[in-house]
């Protein structure tokens, strides 16, 4: 056995839950990340192919005498990154049909009148679109913009209406490559179509559909995500949050929204509120009803609504234990299968509500968008009737800790307007930011995306580096489940900009804000680029030529690796804390993380030890600013 | 050049400058020759305050210099870039106290040079009521007399108090406005190290009215920053001993608003190349609002409200 500590000194493993788990003989991702030990080293480096029936075939690297071609010829290139575009365009395809989902509530919402939260949001992409705004009624241009978003998946011509908000130079490498996207399902098609036995084997050929299937991601799918679910629900705003699993209430009706489409938890975030529904929860004993979210659905409503973030992905299996959760009310993506076995454990009711993902041992409970608040007051009285059932094996961990968050691009400009001068300087623009970055008082901007992943310590490499990152005058965005990861470690609260150094801590004492910014969800890595893509047209130059970097400290699904290769692809140097399943192919290695910079001014970097990744993105951030001239 | 390097470059020029007038007033006066400002019981108030020591003659004046190197760390961030600007400070108190050697006494009419203990005692209270909102410190030369004197004016018909360092003083000169401490307009000096002695008015407030600790540097920062409401305006061609000064400014807590072309940071150097906006932009930007009601009816008076700070989204 290996020593069991490394896995359990994780910052993101409450200790106290912890033993919890174990007195209670509950299997934890720890515990099966230390039984699959040792991991197979074909599928590691990625040189493992199951694309036909006449394999599985395996390269050998370790000795001379093993096989060096699959059965039909493949080598370890055409083999490792056949593997690797797959993986970009299943995490394309997960975010993109997201957004399909949102487009679908939003076309629903328009022909059931419902509300539009954000018109103006609304009124201005329609104009972005070319939608004749005047005179329409807002239930008739959300259906427009509706049916234009919908049409962006499989529309036979011409490329994403996206694409236009990326600066000149950027668009026209694109087209260089012609990797520009056209259409979200083809481009994600076609890289199941050239993967397939006997079609594709040249890596770069290979890498390029895959560019532009994860391009079809961040500025189609994940971007139609952000946007419309902005105008659907609201652009979020600045406000102080609750984080951490200490969030549950003891003597309440616990719900925990987990997932990823806001379809979901904003429904649930009405049916919360319903006073029968609070009523009943009074009648079974409890005090009200305490809905928390978990990933990224879990950042959707915290960034739009303030709901507390109870936890990541690495914590999800630990709010069950607990004991207090009645309900787990799931949709799509990074939902463990293993969370049936431990709810089972408990009163838990684990709820899937998604046709798309279905777990045995799990309630369904199918949520029709059609019928959104029906169906999620009926999930909530489910809730509520199981809270008689709960037993007294229960622990509510005291870890919590508050912070700010809630910046979108607008907020974020609305905070740069704080500080212009109203007869100097116009407002409404990153003036600001940009000021700062060139005048040195900031050195860059880095992103912290991504997930939890047992291969390195989990939160601690976001931590780890984002602190290593402000305390060197980087102002950090973060999303997904390292934004969880921050702000459970304080980093956005007033406090954390004692640990910035002095350029960062004057800017956000200036701005009010926190030294970590929260962005939002996965797909709100959209808002990202978004914001780069302002700064760069503000600018005049390209993505590539700005003091910024990204990094994926943890990341672990196949929805991180399309995102690191759209924010290559758009110029951006991505450092990734895990290894990905490349490295039996030295050609395809390289390409990755040379090549490309090449092509596309980004490239990926791989460096496990956050505070050497933070030096990197440093060392990259004062490059590109000898190249500036700043 | 990045605009730390600019600050970096200024600050080793004022440095360069200061030993070599230690230099060459030692060689004088020899090193024993007693050193002070007229009228002070803080010594070398910017050196008192930062170090906590009294400095009284020359052989420990040029001790100080190794303090102005150390201060030098050309490193590039914020912190070390304000360090330089707080290098350049101290630099040009070096200066202007050589000059004050022996019994010196280096300024003449108009200009006023350092201002003796008994005038801050009676600024102190006018300042802390709000009689005095602010304290304007214009440095340089503006692109006509007329402008000046617009600048000037509207700084004064708001009772602020105004300091004039460089050709400033003759363009205020060649208007016809008058100046002097009751009037509330101030002449310091031609040369840029001149303003040190503006710099020292706002220290000792902190000494004499903050109570802050001779050697708390970081209380002295915050107190002159939260208490002593004062900006720069540099106006004219910009040196980089001009842009270092300012970096020393910012460290005080004292936006510069400047007419040239140089990289703005953020509510602390502004560009403002419209003359008429230059009191607007100065006052919004060191947050200092009119008592319009206390201000004795002054010519002007319509323009008293131009320092509100009024968001568009508001
Ligand atoms: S596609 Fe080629 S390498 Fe892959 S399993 Fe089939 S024969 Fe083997
Ligand atoms: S960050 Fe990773 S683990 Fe977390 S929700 Fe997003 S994809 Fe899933």
């Amino acid at each position: 056995m290996q020593d069991e500590l490394s896995y359990v000194k994780d910052e993101t493993a409450i200790p106290s839950l912890l033993k919890k788990a174990k007195d209670d003989k509950i299997e934890t991702v720890w515990d099966r990340a230390l039984a699959m030990q040792p991991q197979c080293g074909f599928g590691e480096m990625g040189v493992c192919c199951t694309n036909c029936s006449m394999g599985p075939c395996r390269i050998v690297k370790i000795s001379p005498d093993g096989p060096k071609k699959g059965i039909c010829g493949a080598t370890e290139d055409t083999i490792a990154s056949r593997n690797f575009a797959r993986s970009v365009a299943a995490g394309s395809a997960a975010h993109s049909d997201h957004g399909r989902d949102i487009a679908e509530a939003l076309h629903y919402a328009a022909e059931q009148k419902r509300p539009i939260k954000d018109e103006k949001k609304l009124r201005a992409l329609a104009e972005e679109w070319g939608i004749q705004t005047e005179g329409r009624s807002v239930e008739d241009l959300a259906s427009k913009v509706a049916e234009k978003a919908l049409n962006e998946f499989g529309k036979p011509f011409g490329h994403l209406q996206f694409v236009e908000r990326a600066p000149q130079k950027r668009k026209e490498i694109w087209e260089s490559m012609d990797v520009t996207p056209r259409a979200i399902d083809r481009d994600i098609v076609e890289v199941l179509h050239s993967t397939h036995m006997g079609c594709d084997a040249d890596y770069r050929n290979i890498i390029t559909a895959a560019v532009r299937a994860a391009l079809s991601d961040g500025w189609g799918g994940s971007m139609i995500g952000t946007e419309l679910s902005d105008i659907l629900f609201g652009t979020p705003v600045p406000h102080e949050v609750e984080a951490n699993l200490g969030v549950l209430k003891k003597d309440c009706v616990n719900i925990v929204v987990h997932g990823h489409e806001p379809t979901l938890s904003e429904a649930l975030v009405l049916a919360v509120n319903d006073p029968d529904l609070i009523e009943a929860a009074k009648q079974e004993g409890a005090q009200g009803i305490n809905l928390v979210g978990m990933c990224c659905t879990g950042n959707e409503v915290a960034m739009r609504h303030g709901i507390p973030m109870a936890g990541n992905f690495f914590q999800q299996e630990l709010a069950v234990v607990t004991g207090v959760v009645e309900a787990m009310v799931v949709d799509v993506q990074c939902i463990m299968p293993s969370l049936p076995q431990v709810a089972k454990c408990y009163h838990t009711k684990l709820i899937t509500t998604s046709r798309k993902a279905k777990i045995p041992g799990a309630v369904h409970m199918e949520f029709d968008e059609k019928n959104s608040v029906e169906c999620a007051r009926k999930i909530v009285l489910e809730a509520v009737m199981n809270f008689k059932n709960r037993t007294d094996n229960v622990l509510v961990p005291e870890e919590k800790v508050t912070g700010r968050i809630g910046y979108s691009v607008e907020s974020i400009i609305r905070a740069l307007d704080g500080i212009t001068n109203t007869f100097a300087h116009q407002s409404g623009t990153v003036k600001p930011l940009v000021d700062a970055v060139k005048s040195g008082v900031l050195r860059g901007v880095a992103a912290i995306v991504g997930c939890n992943n047992h291969r390195v310590p989990a939160d601690q490499s976001h931590v780890l580096l984002a602190k290593e990152l402000i305390k060197n005058d980087v102002l950090v965005v973060t999303t997904g489940c390292g934004a969880h990861a921050c702000i459970k470690a304080g980093l956005m609260s007033e406090d954390a900009v004692k640990l910035c150094g002095k350029g960062l801590a004057t800017c956000c004492e200036l701005l009010k804000v926190p030294p970590v910014l929260h962005m939002g969800s996965c797909v709100d890595i959209s808002r990202i680029l978004q914001l780069l893509a302002i700064i760069s047209k503000y600018m005049n130059v390209d993505i590539k030529d700005l003091p910024v970097a990204a990094a994926a400290p943890e990341w672990m699904s196949e929805k991180a690796l399309s995102i690191g290769t759209y924010a290559v692809a758009s110029g951006i140097y991505v450092v990734l804390g895990v290894t990905p399943q490349i490295t039996g192919s030295e050609n395809l290695t390289k390409y990755l993380t040379s090549d490309m910079e090449n092509i596309y001014g980004g490239r990926f970097e791989i460096e496990s030890d956050p505070i050497k990744a933070a030096h990197k993105i440093l060392d990259h951030i004062e490059v590109k600013r000898k190249q500036l001239d700043i | 050049m990045s605009l730390f390097d600019i600050i970096f470059t200024g600050s080793e020029q004022a440095l360069a400058a200061c030993k070599s007038i230690v230099e060459k007033t030692v060689a004088e006066r020899g090193e024993n020759a007693k050193v002070a400002f007229p009228g002070t019981a803080y010594s070398l108030p910017t050196i008192y305050a930062a170090t906590g020591k009294k400095i009284n003659t020359l052989a420990e004046l040029k001790n100080v210099i190794p303090m102005i190197e150390s201060l030098i760390v050309k490193e590039q961030n914020l912190e070390k870039a304000l360090n330089a600007g707080l290098a350049t400070a101290v630099a040009a108190e070096v200066i202007e106290a050589c000059k004050y050697v022996g019994e010196n006494t280096p300024y003449a009419e108009p200009c006023i040079g350092f201002i003796p203990d008994t005038v801050i005692r009676s600024l102190g209270v006018p300042l802390v009521t709000g009689d005095i909102p602010g304290v304007a410190v214009i440095i340089g030369e503006a692109p006509s007399d007329e402008e000046a004197a617009k600048i000037i004016k509207s700084y004064q018909t708001k009772g602020l108090l105004v300091f004039l360092v460089g050709k400033i003083i003759d363009q205020a000169i060649n208007t016809k406005i008058k100046m002097g401490l009751e009037l509330r307009i101030i002449p310091l000096g031609y040369d840029v190290t001149s303003v040190i002695h503006v710099v020292t008015v706002a220290i000792r407030a902190a000494l004499i009215f903050g109570n802050v600790q001779p050697g708390n540097l970081a209380e002295l920062l915050k107190y002159t920053k939260e208490r002593v409401p004062a900006f720069v305006n540099a106006l004219g061609p910009l040196s980089e001993l001009v842009v270092s000064a300012g970096a020393g400014a910012i460290a005080l807590g004292f936006p510069v608003i400047t007419d040239q072309d140089v990289q703005e940071v953020p509510e602390n150097l502004i560009v403002q190349k419209d003359h008429d906006k230059i009191a607007a932009t100065s006052l919004e930007a060191r947050g200092i609002k009119i008592k319009i009601t206390e201000i004795p009816i002054p010519v002007g008076f319509a323009a008293a409200f131009e320092g509100e700070r009024v968001r568009k989204e508001d």
